[in-house]
């Protein structure tokens, strides 16, 4: 009890000295604070608003790489290659056959969900009983593996798809929306936003099939006790395959979401992969909500990083947080006791 | 069943290392010898030139198109006889994966392997360290893109830089851009830039054009940085930008994130004058145009850049096209005519003595440049090209078009302009 109460207080300074060491940094008084929020209150706002959009996008990729490491104990180093994949993919057939990215999720979700399966079948299933970095360096192989056969097929040079709707007046239902949209002096394209909701909806989804169907309790069965869950009949091999198809399904809707202001080349998947490892290590590993938490929460820091830490890059704002939610919750926001 | 699935584990982890160890193995790199045509009497030792570039990464679109022009070079002087009457060039590709610490070890293994002479590296970081070991080596460098000062200011005597520094830049983009707000009849009073903050590129470009406005009497009313692999949006520094309110947004980065600022500029409805690439990857390619569409209308960009108005300059590009399906980029050119540089020294020292060549590179007065340079290419003490500069080029109506200094232009530069005005 001693020890705990030791290792708490010694906490708490050190929590106490960051806080002043950072309002001294700032050099914040009251008067200098209020001009300061007046200066920069737009881009506080746009810094909310773009961190909830991005954070929407970012906790997709992340809930799959949760999943994943949830019931598997993988943690997939091919996620963002395969994200890569699936931007591929909306690519080629908006560029091909003009099919807009948003009809595309239809097809890059299966295609994903069974190039998942696949991929647990043939290469992670035979390698199971391995120690875990084997497996851990199995996945960083994959990730190697893709990026230089899509370098190969696709050239490194970088592509990007522009749609010939939602700039300037664009009809939704009964309504016509002049986008991007410029509400309480935030700017919100209608991509973003888009991307946003779906994410949400499939987030949702992915929620009610976890919580309320009878494949989404052996899901949560296996995740918590292999064993436990074999004894009682449920197939684990079949939900290890169907599980790691779901998470990389994930990635292939976050690949059609983000394609319409993003780019693809052979590593944009890496991009938001780095930030969805941060996410699923903060939520807590192999928390769905702990996810969706720590993507908004990075989202809108990173955002916020852009007014708090001028000339600086916004990711460093993120890392203080991560370093500071592990000091006090080693297992992350949601995640279990060990 | 269990044996099955061994041998695929098998296969899967030979995969995955091959992937792993031989990276290079691009499509470009193709068998080099061409086959022997008119072999001289005595056949001569091949000379053996190293290339470092990033062909994998992010930045593997242009270090393969780099890579490309090399070979290319180096097939059409062999096609020509070669160098020192006979002498064949034999290329030596490598990827630095853009990575610095890889491009150094890279950097040693050919010249372990005998290269005579380096060309390199398009990374600012990656080309310090090479620099380091071909000093070391005593083997020459020559740099066709990487535009940091210190990479030069280490005292090096076997490095020799083709494109203008940072400082060259700098000053260059500055005066630059008074000078065409000065003859439109405009001004330009304050700018902010952002600039990309983690490879040290496009910091050194941002701290030489920042001194040099200061000079011209142009307010830095800020300077934002941002990670440029790692960027997804930009749209909350844009508005950031918007509430600064400066004439004119300079920018200083790599191409994916040039282009998503341009995009989030327009979004935002940024109200500048103009917006101003600064060493900017994206804003003087045509790659721009097809990505951005008419967005892209007048977006500047002072950069450095093969000289538009040489017809031995578009016949390369040309010929490039042709061979590759896709278009040259800007430093592929300079890859290009690194080779020719190596080549002519190789000549008129008489000797594939990487020493002998370092001597005749320092010596070198090349007139053949593709270049839009002041004079022939001829290298300081210290390595720097001393007739580099930088050109500024404009989209006009879908193409990319010089329009300053005067001497070089090919349009008059319009200002202000942003495509998203009323």
């Amino acid at each position: 009890m001693a020890v705990i109460l030791q290792s708490r207080r010694r906490k708490i300074i050190f929590a106490a000295g960051a806080v002043l060491l950072l309002a001294i940094l700032l050099g914040l008084n009251a008067d200098q604070a209020s001009e300061w929020f007046e200066q920069n209150d737009p881009v506080l706002r746009q810094a909310l608003v773009t961190g909830i959009l991005i954070g929407g996008v970012f906790a997709l990729v992340a809930m799959g790489l949760t999943l994943i490491f949830g019931v598997l104990d993988i943690i997939n180093f091919a996620h963002g290659a395969l994200m890569t994949v699936g931007m591929y993919i909306t690519f080629v057939l908006f560029d091909n056959y003009g099919i807009d990215p948003y009809i595309s999720i239809l097809i890059t979700v299966p295609a994903l969900f069974l190039i998942g399966v696949v991929v647990q079948r043939v290469i992670i299933r035979p390698a199971s009983n391995a120690p875990p970095h084997n497996l851990l360096l199995l996945t960083l192989g994959l990730a190697l593996l893709l990026q230089n056969a899509m370098l190969v097929i696709f050239s490194g040079t970088p592509r990007s798809i522009r749609l010939d709707y939602g700039r300037g007046e664009t009809p939704i239902g009964p309504f016509i929306i002049d986008f991007p949209l410029h509400l309480f002096g935030t700017t919100i394209t209608l991509n973003k936003l888009i991307a946003f909701i779906m994410a949400m909806v499939l987030a949702a989804g992915l929620y009610i099939l976890l919580q309320k169907t009878d494949l989404g309790k052996a899901i949560r069965a296996s995740a918590q006790d292999k064993e436990g869950a074999a004894l009682v009949g449920v197939d684990i091999q079949r939900i290890g395959l169907i599980t790691f198809g779901i998470g990389v399904a994930c990635v292939g809707a976050a690949a059609s979401l983000v394609l319409p202001f993003f780019f693809v080349d052979p590593v944009a998947g890496n991009t938001f992969n780095i930030t969805a490892f941060v996410i699923v290590v903060l939520g807590g590993l192999g928390s769905i909500p702990g996810a969706l938490l720590g993507a908004f929460i990075v989202g809108i820091t990173q955002e916020m990083g852009v007014v708090f830490m001028p000339s600086s890059t916004k990711l460093l704002g993120v890392f203080i947080v991560f370093i500071l939610v592990l000091l006090f919750r080693p297992q992350g926001l949601m995640g279990k006791k060990e | 069943m269990n044996r099955i699935s061994k041998i695929l584990f098998a296969a899967a982890i030979l995969a995955l290392l091959l992937a792993a160890c031989a990276p290079a193995a691009e499509p470009t790199e193709e068998p080099a010898a061409p086959p022997p045509a008119a072999e001289p009497d005595e056949p001569m030792e091949d000379i053996l030139i190293g290339g470092i570039h990033p062909l994998t990464g992010g930045l593997a679109a242009d270090g393969i198109n780099m890579d490309r022009a090399i070979q290319m070079a180096i097939d059409e002087i062999n096609a020509a006889g070669g160098v020192l009457g006979g002498a064949q060039l034999v290329y030596l590709s490598s990827d630095s994966t853009g990575a610095a610490d890889v491009g150094q070890t890279e950097a040693e293994r050919l010249i372990s392997e005998g290269a005579q002479a380096l060309i390199c590296c398009f990374q600012s970081a990656v080309t310090s360290n090479v620099a380091a070991i071909s000093e070391r080596e005593g083997v020459p460098l020559v740099i066709d893109v990487a535009v940091m000062d210190s990479i030069l200011d280490q005292g090096h005597t076997f490095t020799f830089r083709l494109q203008p520094n940072a400082t060259s830049m700098g000053i260059n983009g500055a005066n630059y851009l008074k000078d065409i707000a000065e003859a439109a009849g405009d001004s330009v009073e304050s700018v902010v830039i952002l600039f990309e903050g983690t490879t040290g590129f496009g910091d050194s470009v941002r701290a030489a054009f920042a001194a040099e406005a200061a000079n011209l009497g142009i307010e830095v009313l800020d300077e934002i940085s941002f990670e440029p692999f790692a960027v997804t949006d930009l749209t909350t520094e844009m508005t950031r930008i918007n509430a600064l309110e400066p004439d004119v947004l300079v920018v200083t980065g790599y191409y994916n994130d040039g282009l998503l600022a341009a995009r989030n500029a327009e979004e935002v409805g940024l109200d500048v004058k103009a917006v101003y690439g600064l060493a900017q990857g994206t804003y003087d390619q045509p790659q721009f145009v097809t990505d951005a569409g008419d967005l892209a209308q007048c977006f500047f960009d002072s950069n450095f850049h093969w000289d538009a108005g040489n017809p031995d300059a578009l016949a390369v590009r040309e010929a490039y096209a042709s061979e590759f399906g896709e278009p040259m980029r800007t430093g592929a050119v300079f890859s290009y005519q690194s080779v020719y540089l190596i080549a002519d020294a190789i000549e008129r020292a008489g000797s594939s003595d990487p020493g002998a060549i370092r001597d005749a590179l320092a010596d070198s007065d090349y007139s053949e440049y593709l270049l839009p340079y002041t004079g022939n290419i001829q290298f300081d003490e210290t390595g720097e090209n001393i007739n580099a500069r930088p050109v500024l080029m404009q989209v006009q109506d879908g193409e990319v078009l010089q329009v300053w200094p005067t001497d070089l232009a090919e349009a008059s530069p319009i200002y202000p302009c942003v495509s998203w005005g009323d």
